[in-house]
């Protein structure tokens, strides 16, 4: 490369130095974001193609048919993926309210600073750290309706528990595994809250104390808007999470019994795995990312919409 | 008032114990089966004492038979999560921190978005990928899908950690005359240590507990402890001590990052919303 004779390198210096400066932040970004779009493009694209194909590897290793858009109408005439989309709608709105609710209740209880509390906070986090799949081994061997943890007290409880188990029944099995995320989640829950609220500067709820505010007040209008953002997030975070959910549910009921536990991650397990019905699942998959992309885009629109970053 | 301050006091701790009891109680009845004779995993009622044993662990260590070390993979596994996730987030959580740009909130949101993609979803077209590139079944296969977990979550965990170091100390350098990498270099990325060391923990556990891609990446020799668990789930009926003592090879280590690093997870799982 030879440097124009014109202008002296000194002159030239700066414009080149100010080029990478001005687009640093994008430099040291970059990395990271052509790995993850190298990671997740071929994905999509290659489910958006074989959702236009009748293609079974069961069948051929190669797309047999090109089917426009039979593999979508399939998806959503199919009594069974319909049941999934419910389910999933059921868990993933229900689980995050419940343990929103009761993670920020718990918080509350943490947050009274008692000798003995902090270990609780401490040992708290625990079901969380646990592997989704060793989290539905530990629960399958609790819901055993031959002398499971959870079927024994409920028995002694005098609750009724049905004769083919609490995981074998359509009327508990859809139940038993929104308690398993509940489990698993609202420590969670606790924990980000109750570090949150810890940051709430005590001035603000002393000065509200003195106008008489009410503790269920002051929780709603002062701690609540306080803590807004991490809360945000962490719906966000979770309401996707229990979308996906499979492994828990591939442990404990393989979506039975019938469709009564089916959710949309484990539809698209079996479907791609079990029967490797690649158009089909691809077509189901395109489904789920349309629903979870408008979900949220939605959501950070609205929740956001006043947000400084 | 007195009393009422006692009752109230009393309440908070029976709610403590309430909380112990319903989420901690599960994991130590399933720690207990891994050290119970077999015969006694379903007694009824519930048998509180017996004679311990270590043969599950003695089966799945010492003599795993065709089995793979699933231990040794689960690490190999992380380890290199952790290894390759580094670089590529370290540099775009300091430029999240340090630099004002333009579209900095979509940014931050794309990589949160990416958290929410249904891995399930991208098992097929992986394993077709990896495949034709003559990866499968590698270690390296699953680190590297690995990190559309990884990598989002540790710039937002790393981008926290950056913001709390003083900005004035890299105003002094840069006073001095040193240049951006030597500041990040020498200066920022030493003081926030500790956030590292937090996100690699991090990024460990989000390996070391992922199911899916190992389910369809790892061959029977690379195969990973949660897989291993699988395994004895679907062989010859259900061996429960095998499951459960493989299971708590699976559930100690995370569990040891998370008490040890405990205030640090706190203040990591807010996402730096707030300071604590």
């Amino acid at each position: 490369m030879h440097a124009p004779t014109i202008r002296s390198p000194q002159a030239l210096a700066p414009v080149r130095r100010g080029f990478v400066r001005r687009n640093l932040p994008y430099f040291l970004i970059a990395p990271s974001v052509i790995m993850l779009l190298a990671l997740i493009a071929y994905p999509l694209l290659f489910a958006l193609k074989s959702s236009f194909y009748f293609w079974n590897l069961q069948v051929g290793p190669q797309p047999l048919a090109f089917v426009g858009f039979d593999n979508y109408v399939e998806a959503l005439n199919a009594f069974d993926f319909r049941a999934a989309l419910t389910n999933t709608l059921i868990l993933s709105i229900l689980g995050t309210a419940i343990e929103f609710s009761l993670g920020l209740a718990i918080a509350l209880v943490l947050l009274k600073a008692l000798a003995g509390m902090n270990v609780v906070r401490a040992l708290l986090i625990l079901p969380t750290t646990i592997a989704p799949i060793v989290v539905g081994f530990l629960f399958r061997y609790l819901y055993d309706p031959g002398g499971g943890l959870v079927t024994w007290v409920l028995q002694s409880l005098l609750l009724p528990v049905p004769a083919e188990g609490i995981l074998g029944s359509p009327s508990t099995a859809l139940a038993a595994i929104l308690f398993v995320d509940i489990w698993q989640w609202t420590p969670f829950f606790a924990i980000v809250l109750y570090a949150s609220l810890l940051a709430v500067p005590d001035e603000i709820i002393e000065a509200a104390r003195l106008d008489r505010a009410s503790a269920w007040t002051i929780l709603m209008r002062i701690k609540l808007p306080l803590i807004r953002r991490t809360a945000i997030i962490i719906v966000m975070l979770r309401f996707m999470q229990i979308f996906n959910t499979f492994d828990t549910v591939l442990v404990l009921t393989r979506g039975g019994p019938g469709t009564s536990t089916r959710t949309l991650g484990y539809s698209l397990y079996e479907q791609g795995l079990v029967n490797f019905n690649v158009g089909l699942v691809s077509a189901q998959t395109w489904i789920a990312v349309l629903i979870v992309n408008i979900i949220v885009v939605l959501y950070v629109f609205f929740a956001f919409r006043n947000e400084e970053w | 008032m007195k009393s009422r301050t006692t009752f109230y006091t009393a309440l908070t701790y029976a709610a403590g114990l309430l909380c112990l009891a319903v989420f901690i109680g599960p994991i130590l009845w399933f720690l207990a089966l891994a050290i119970r004779p077999a015969e006694t995993a379903f007694a009824m009622p519930p048998q509180l004492t017996f004679e311990p044993t270590l043969d599950a662990f003695r089966h799945i260590l010492v003599d795993p038979g065709t089995n793979a070390p699933q231990l040794v993979n689960s690490l190999i596994v992380a380890i290199g999560a952790v290894l390759l996730n580094l670089p590529f987030s370290v540099p775009a959580a300091y430029a999240l921190s340090r630099f004002k740009m333009r579209g900095k909130k979509n940014i931050m949101l794309w990589y949160l978005g990416l958290l929410m993609a249904p891995p399930i979803a991208f098992l097929i077209p992986y394993f077709v990928l990896i495949t034709r590139v003559g990866l499968q079944g590698s270690y390296f296969s699953m680190v590297l899908v690995l990190q559309t977990l990884t990598i989002p979550f540790s710039v937002w965990l790393m981008k926290s950690f950056i913001d709390e170091v003083p900005a004035e100390l890299e105003e002094a350098a840069r006073v001095d005359g040193a240049r951006w990498y030597t500041i990040m270099w020498r200066i920022t990325l030493p003081i926030v240590r500790p956030g590292i060391i937090v996100t690699s923990m991090f990024a460990f556990v989000f390996a070391w507990n992922n199911a899916a891609f190992p389910l369809v990446l790892s061959s029977r020799s690379t195969a990973t402890l949660p897989i291993g668990t699988l395994g004895y789930f679907a062989t010859s009926g259900v061996t429960w001590n095998y499951i459960a003592a493989a299971a708590v090879l699976a559930m100690i280590p995370p569990m040891i990052i998370f008490l040890v690093f405990d205030r640090y997870v706190v203040r990591g799982l807010t996402f730096g919303s707030v300071k604590g």
